[in-house]
């Protein structure tokens, strides 16, 4: 297999949502409340109102399902979701993945439609940060 | 980014279901009859009962929705799904309706499988995120899968 990179997603987050213990594990819902993505075929910004809904599995995993809408430089809107899994207990360095779709009814930016991209995360002191590549 | 093998999947597709025209496109459900899959840390073959719930787009990109369920080979039940896109030139993908071998380089065929297990010998496919290259072979796919490093 292999990848490109797409871009790289850094979001701003509100303090969390402690939901607290639910059927499928501990559940904190994380507000995203801005943020920017750079990459060579698209630039811009997250508009506020995404969220990041997370849960704490019963193996310690935390999974991870994010709704945001990202605006690029020249005015675009692009529905962006992810799934993915953070384990912090993974042998090594935590295994933090993700599998992000993107929607757009822009045609400059229709290959997002098409295309299908993993990302890695990163939690970094300002917030977290995920490198996105397109698998080819 | 790194990838590692984690298995090749070879299933057979059965008499699909053509539900037709819905709001999101057009709807075929393929209920798949049998498979088989094997890796260096797991081999078994997939059970009855498991569908490829595909939906094609107005943009003309097929979505997949796979859903099975895997027995290995020292009988640990393993959950799967994956979703997936297909998609390339016309020809190509009238070549691949009529039942021809095509080139799978020609068009993209991509998934990410997800995996739930209960059995402790797997419990690393509950760990890990997965993306897989489709070949569409008359009798029905092949998936080379691998983990996500």
């Amino acid at each position: 297999m292999r990848s490109r990179p797409l871009l790289t997603l850094r979001l701003n987050t509100a303090p969390v949502q402690d939901i607290g213990a639910t059927p499928h594990g501990v559940r904190v819902t994380f507000p995203i409340v801005g943020g920017l993505f750079e990459g060579e075929r698209l630039r811009g910004k997250v508009l506020p109102g995404g969220d990041d809904w997370t849960i704490k599995r019963a193996d310690g995993v935390i999974e991870l399902d994010l709704r945001i809408t990202l605006q690029t430089d020249d005015g675009a809107l692009i529905h962006m979701t992810f799934q993915g899994i953070r384990d912090d207990a993974a042998a090594g360095a935590p295994y933090f993945r993700t599998v992000p779709r993107f929607e757009t009814a822009e045609p400059k930016y229709a290959f997002l439609n098409s295309l299908l991209a993993i990302g890695i995360g990163e939690i970094r002191a300002d917030g977290p940060v995920h490198l996105i590549e397109e698998l080819l | 980014m790194d990838f590692r093998f984690l298995m090749t999947l070879q299933i057979a597709v059965g008499a699909v279901q053509k539900i037709g025209a819905v709001p999101h496109g057009t709807r075929v459900t393929a209920p798949i009859a049998s498979g088989h899959f094997e890796g260096p840390r797991l081999r078994g073959k997939v059970l009855p009962g498991a569908g490829d719930w595909t939906l094609l787009r107005g943009d003309g990109v097929l979505e997949l929705d796979l859903r099975m369920t895997l027995e290995t080979d020292d009988d640990a039940l393993i959950h799967m799904t994956s979703f997936g896109l297909r998609h390339g030139p016309p020809e190509v993908i009238a070549a691949l309706a009529r039942g021809e071998q095509v080139d799978p380089s020609t068009y993209y065929f991509r998934t990410t499988p997800r995996f739930e297990t209960a059995h402790p010998k797997y419990a690393f496919l509950n760990r890990l995120v997965a993306a897989a290259s489709g070949d569409r072979r008359p009798e029905g796919p092949i998936y080379t899968i691998e983990e996500i490093l």
